[in-house]
């Protein structure tokens, strides 16, 4: 699967008064890592709500690969490998984990259900394939144990891993993660940076990440966004955004624990701006 | 049309009570958002109670009426106490609960130390006033209730207004943590609203009662209950002025409606299609209103009945299961060759019954979309099969079964925009609809285009559906109609394992439990939705073409909404989203009673209490029971085995491990 570019022309997502996402213009290249960090109530996940269709842009245009989705279903553009994770992470709560990925194969590989309902040949054909799949998956994850768990029975960590494995199953071209840490412990927190690499590697997609953990986003991304009230502050390569005082000013500023975490002491208020794309 | 001050006023006397019961339905939405589908009967017991004090017992009016009012407020009080376990669960699911109450609360009406010796005795009334308007006599009974009813609201309205209750109670309705967080106590507030609505139900029963010949109501009404949940969706569940004179206004439209009607045949035809109608159209008007606030429905879990993991596992469960299911079913083949043929009847009663209850476990069970008017589309395939006679068999049931999934479809469109509660009312409107003006008008003129257009039975008053012959079979007696009964089960079961084990289920039930996470993995969400109405129709009308073969005469009745509601109580007496449980369920429901001597009541208790005890305490139903038991047959089985150690049947531990269920 090849990934998939992304570009936002002056998105903009109203609620009523609340300018959720107010004219935000990006563009991600193909299998790019794009870290996107802001404020709670900065309109991150909004925006990821408006790139996958579960919200509708008040005006702007998102295109895959050139190609206008402002009018697709979240359906339809899943199908176009535009896949993403909820920061619930809910799942199916009365599924098991290998039916939940089940519905994942299903998506992409709808069988009849007249086939289904009389047996025909390719519809058991097509079922044996799609549970060959997910039992190769669910090995590969180690979820071996929790095969036929149901998903409200796990907890937060592992539900977690579903949704990557579910995401890696999906094939996706352009992957947006809403908070993939949130809920978690530092310790499996860690183990998270190295299965995101290598979900990179495997799939070959374009990643957007929003994330608090801001060590993590920086270590991970080539390119790291910041958000504020609906707009971009900032955007640039991570080095260059570590110094901007805009994004020091919006986000970073507020942790300077994470900024020594990050290695940026010596980024000072007076260093050199890199501000780029700042929506309008 | 013609507009009489009478009509208008007994529209008016009409109309105060659907406002004050709609009154009570969303006083009980807003603080403890429960659609109380018992809010009727809550007061009838307590209105055939002061019956009882007044007729039977000589009590004056007046004390009688202060312990009447008095025990409907304590019992009230005590429903809240028994559904409050549930009120985490899903809305629909407490909704469901609250029908059991109902028919719970009817058997109360008939217990000896509550029922009078005579329901037709004149029921009391503290003065006999009558009253002459624009021609025509109120009688004592009416004039209480214009008088009456206006100050109870006022009442109620006073009451949330001014006092500290109240207050707690509004705010409770905004928003149940905050509120306990701000020292409300959430607990007591619900139980006094539960006591208010009971108070509220008990003084529209009273002032209902007069007017009636028989104090002892139908339990659950279901068109009075229907205009009230009207009135209440117009108010948007919220408010309590809107929602007053809105029951109001319908009762005013009806009785003008009814009375320029008076002589045509399709008079109760043509109000209930108008009601079928207001309720549609309020919903979609309304709908963003209604769906606003905390999304209860999406949280919870359903709990449905499961299947027994260690069936799965183990060789031994397994084959217990197996036997258990060769057994039942070579008795069942058995049956006809032993019992009478009214016993032959019943066992194609309750496989019927049974395909109907798969019907509902594919689209409540599994797709989470309550249906109370599953008989509406059962009617449907029995109009199929009454008017094209003659028609070969193997072409009908499917026939049967596709007209009634398009019409299924259509039922369902709503559900696309309208979830859960909401859907719930629209599907009982739907059953009402095809009961009283589908199949109680066999043909009737177009508009604009003109012609007859002919849908419903065409006798009316009873229809003669001769049963046919299956590829020279002669289904005539009961004994060959319950084999082929049993077969069209079988194969039912058959279809809807397939559709549980490979794939269908799984796409229902994950756009029930996450809609957005569904639609981001891809998963259609509408044509998901609808399909689970298509197939539940499908089925539906499969056994509706041979629900009317097997009835050989055919009436509306036959389709009424208790009968849909004793399908979905099937379904959770048996476990929500179990294949097992929805054929225990009809097995329960449909062939108890009868071995009992099928009266009502018997009907009530077992569907009334069985709803009300398995959902409080055992939400796996009788499906869980019967895993549990085949737990223990098995491992009885192995501890008799362990004693007297076999080297075959030895299996090592790692093959008790499930395989992963992939072929190559």
């Amino acid at each position: 699967m090849s990934a998939a570019t992304l570009e936002l022309q002056d998105v903009a997502v109203w609620f009523g008064g609340v300018h959720a996402v107010d004219g935000v213009t990006q563009a991600v290249g193909a299998g790019e890592v794009v870290g996107l960090i802001g404020p709670n109530g900065s309109g991150k996940t909004t925006l990821l709500d408006a790139i996958s269709g579960q919200v509708r842009c008040t005006r702007g245009a998102v295109l895959l690969d050139s190609l206008d989705l402002v009018d697709h279903f979240p359906e339809d553009r899943a199908r176009l490998g535009l896949v993403r994770s909820f920061q619930d992470c809910r799942l199916f709560p009365e599924l098991t984990v290998t039916e939940t990925l089940l519905v994942s194969e299903d998506a992409r590989r709808p069988a009849g259900v007249l086939a289904t309902t009389l047996h025909l040949p390719w519809a058991r054909k097509a079922e044996h394939e799609k549970r060959a799949a997910v039992a190769e998956v669910i090995d590969a994850f180690g979820l071996g144990n929790f095969r036929e768990h149901r998903v409200d029975e796990l907890s937060t960590g592992t539900r977690r891993v579903v949704d990557l494995a579910a995401v890696v199953l999906a094939e996706p071209r352009l992957l947006l993660l809403d908070e993939p840490t949130a809920g978690i412990a530092q310790r499996e927190a860690e183990a998270f940076a190295p299965l995101l690499l290598r979900i990179h590697d495997v799939t070959g997609a374009t990643i957007v990440l929003v994330e608090h953990d801001v060590p993590l986003v920086f270590s991970l991304c080539t390119k790291v966004v910041v958000m504020e009230t609906g707009r971009v502050v900032s955007a640039g390569a991570p080095e260059e955004v570590r110094r901007d005082p805009a994004a020091v000013r919006a986000y970073l500023g507020a942790s300077p624990e994470a900024l020594a975490r990050s290695g940026s002491l010596d980024a000072g208020p007076g260093s050199e701006a890199a501000r780029s794309d700042e929506g309008g | 049309m013609e507009i009489t001050l009478f009509s208008i006023v007994q529209g008016l006397v009409a109309g105060l009570l659907y406002g004050l019961l709609a009154l009570g339905l969303v006083l009980l939405y807003r603080t403890t958002r429960v659609l109380n589908f018992a809010q009727g009967q809550l007061g009838v017991v307590a209105a055939v109670f002061l019956l009882k004090l007044t007729f039977d017992l000589d009590i004056p009016y007046w004390p009688a009426l202060v312990t009447v009012l008095v025990l409907a407020a304590c019992l009230g009080a005590l429903c809240e106490l028994l559904l409050r376990r549930l009120f985490d669960r899903p809305r629909v699911i407490v909704m469901v609960a609250t029908i059991g109450l109902s028919q719970v609360l009817f058997l109360f009406t008939v217990l000896p130390f509550v029922a009078p010796t005579s329901f037709f005795a004149p029921y009391p009334l503290p003065f006999s006033t009558t009253m002459h308007v624009g021609g025509g006599i109120l009688q004592p009974g009416d004039v209480t209730t214009l008088v009456v009813a206006p100050l109870v609201a006022l009442a109620l309205a006073l009451f949330l207004r001014y006092s500290p209750w109240g207050l707690g109670m509004r705010a409770m309705a905004e928003n149940s943590d905050s509120a306990r967080l701000s020292g409300v106590w959430v607990k007591r507030m619900s139980m006094l609203a539960w006591a208010i609505a009971g108070l509220l139900s008990a003084i529209t029963a009273i002032l209902g009662a007069p007017g009636k010949a028989s104090a002892l109501e139908e339990a659950l009404p279901p068109g009075l209950l229907l205009r009230a949940l009207a009135a209440a969706l117009i108010a948007g569940m919220t408010s309590f002025t809107i929602a007053f004179v809105a029951g109001i206004a319908i009762g005013i439209v009806e009785q003008v409606v009814s009375y320029n009607l008076v002589g045509d045949p399709n008079k109760t035809s043509i109000t209930t299609f108008l009601l079928f109608a207001l309720i549609l159209v309020v919903l979609v008007v309304r709908v963003r209103r209604l769906q606003r606030g905390p999304r209860g429905d999406e949280r919870s879990s359903w709990g449905l009945g499961g299947e027994s993991v260690k069936a799965a596992i183990d060789r031994t469960r397994a084959w217990v299961g197996r036997t258990g299911v060769a057994v039942t079913l070579m008795i069942a083949v058995l049956l006809p060759t032993i019992v009478t043929p009214g016993r032959s009847f019943l066992l194609a009663r309750v496989c019927i019954f049974a395909v109907i209850a798969l019907s509902l476990t594919v689209l409540t069970g599994w797709a989470g979309q309550v249906s109370l008017g599953q008989f509406g589309l059962v009617a449907v395939g029995a109009i199929v099969a009454a008017r094209l006679p003659d028609t070969n068999l193997v072409l009908l049931l499917p026939l049967g079964g596709a007209v009634t999934a398009l019409i299924a479809i259509i039922v369902g469109l709503p559900a696309l925009r309208i979830r859960g509660l909401y859907l719930a009312v629209t599907t009982l409107g739907f059953a009402l609809f095809m009961q009283v003006s589908v199949l109680s008008t066999p043909c009737w003129t177009a508009p604009v285009v003109g012609g007859q257009v002919c849908t419903g039975l065409p006798d009316p008053a009873s229809t003669l559906v001769a049963r046919p012959s299956f590829f020279g079979w002669d289904l005539g007696s009961d004994a060959d109609f319950a084999w082929f009964s049993l077969g069209v089960l079988l194969i039912a079961v058959l279809v809807v394992r397939t559709w549980r084990d490979r794939g269908v289920a799984r796409r229902l039930i994950a756009v029930r439990d996450n809609e957005t996470g569904a639609a981001a993995m891809g998963i259609p969400v509408v044509r998901t939705k609808l399909l689970a109405f298509a197939l539940s129709g499908f089925m539906a009308g499969v056994a509706g073409v041979c629900l009317a073969f097997a009835l050989e005469r055919i009436k509306p009745g036959d389709f009424s909404v208790t009968q849909s509601i004793l399908v979905l109580s099937m379904v959770v007496i048996g476990g929500l989203g179990s294949v097992e449980g929805a054929v225990l369920g009809a097995l329960y429901l449909v062939g108890l009673p009868a071995a009992v001597g099928s009266t009502s009541t018997v009907q009530f208790i077992t569907s009334g209490f069985g709803v009300l005890v398995f959902l409080l305490y055992l939400p796996g139903g009788l499906a869980e029971l019967l895993h549990r038991a085949g737990d223990g047959v098995a491992a009885l089985i192995e501890k008799g085995r362990h004693r007297d150690p076999h080297p075959d049947d030895e299996v090592p531990p790692s093959q008790l491990v499930r395989p992963v269920a992939v072929e190559p």
